[in-house]
C-alpha cells in the first residue's frame, strides 16, 4: 500500500505531510510520526493532506491518539483533505475537533 | 463474476482494494460509490484479519467474489476466522463527543455500514459469508 508520513517540525510546528492511501497496515508509521512530533512537544500538529487519496478509519484512530497525546492544549489543523477523505470526518463528528483548511496559511498556523 | 483469493494479513489490504476498485469500475460506480463501497470493505475485511483471525490465534484466506447484474454490483468476502457478525458491534461512542474523550471501538463498523446500499452477513458452516451490495445507477439518475 503506497503511504508515507513525513514530518517536518521547526519553531514548535509539527507538520506531517500524508500521501497516497493510509488504511490499518500503514497507519502504524502515521502514528509514529505523531509519538515524534509529541516527544518534541510540539505545539501545533498540521497534517497536510492534499496528496492523501484515502483514510479508513485507522486514519481517524491515529487522528484520536494524536489528539490525545499531544495534550488538549494543542491544536490539530488538517490542510488541504480531499472531499471523500473530509466527507468521512464529518460524518464520524471528527470536524469538530480539528482545524480544517484548505490552503496552509501561515498567519493562522504559526501566530503561536 | 470475478474472484480473489488473498492471505488473511493486512498486507492484503492493497490488493483488495484494487480488485474492488476495478469491480466497481466494470459495474460502471461512480468515484464516490466506488470510493465508500473501498472503505466499506477496507474496514470489515481489517476486523475479520485482527478479530476474526490475528486476535483469535487463527491463520487463514479471504475469498472475494464479485458479481454485477442489472441492478446492483455485490462483492461478497468469505473467511474461515471465528465467528464474527460485524453487525453485533455496538455503534461508536456518540459521535459529539470530543476527539480527546472517544474511545476506539465501533468506527469502522459504522463506516463500513453506512457506505454501501446493503450488508449481509452469514454463518455457514466454518465460514464467515459478508456481502456487500451497491446498487448501480444510470448515468441520468440524480444523486
Amino acid at each position: 500500500m503506497a503511504f508515507s508520513a513525513d514530518l517536518d517540525i521547526n519553531s514548535g510546528i509539527a507538520k506531517i505531510t500524508l500521501s497516497g492511501q493510509l488504511d490499518a497496515s500503514v497507519a502504524p508509521d502515521f502514528q509514529s510520526q505523531v509519538e515524534k512530533a509529541a516527544a518534541q512537544q510540539a505545539m501545533r500538529l498540521v497534517l497536510l493532506m492534499n496528496d492523501l487519496d484515502y483514510m479508513a478509519s485507522a486514519g481517524l484512530r491515529a487522528l484520536i491518539f494524536a489528539k490525545q497525546k499531544m495534550g488538549s492544549g494543542v491544536a490539530l489543523y488538517v490542510v488541504g483533505a480531499q472531499p471523500q477523505v473530509m466527507e468521512v470526518m464529518q460524518k464520524t463528528g471528527f470536524d469538530r475537533s480539528i482545524i480544517a483548511l484548505e490552503e496552509y496559511d501561515p498567519e493562522a498556523i504559526e501566530n503561536l | 463474476m470475478s474472484q480473489l483469493r488473498v492471505a488473511g494479513s493486512l498486507d492484503s489490504l492493497g490488493e483488495i482494494a484494487e480488485y474492488v476498485m476495478a469491480a466497481a469500475g466494470e459495474a460502471g460506480l461512480d468515484q464516490q460509490t466506488s470510493y465508500r463501497l473501498r472503505l466499506a470493505i477496507d474496514e470489515i475485511v481489517t476486523n475479520i484479519i485482527l478479530y476474526g483471525y490475528a486476535g483469535a490465534g487463527l491463520q487463514g484466506d479471504l475469498h472475494l467474489q464479485s458479481t454485477v447484474d442489472e441492478n446492483a454490483l455485490t462483492i461478497s468476502v468469505v473467511d474461515t476466522g471465528v465467528t464474527y457478525d460485524p453487525r453485533q458491534t455496538p455503534s461508536p461512542d456518540n459521535l459529539d463527543i470530543p476527539l480527546e474523550q472517544r474511545s476506539m471501538g465501533g468506527l469502522g463498523i459504522y463506516l463500513a455500514l453506512q457506505n454501501v446500499d446493503q450488508f449481509n452477513y452469514e454463518r455457514v458452516d466454518d465460514r464467515n459469508r459478508s456481502t456487500f451490495i451497491v446498487h448501480r445507477k444510470t448515468s441520468s439518475a440524480a444523486e
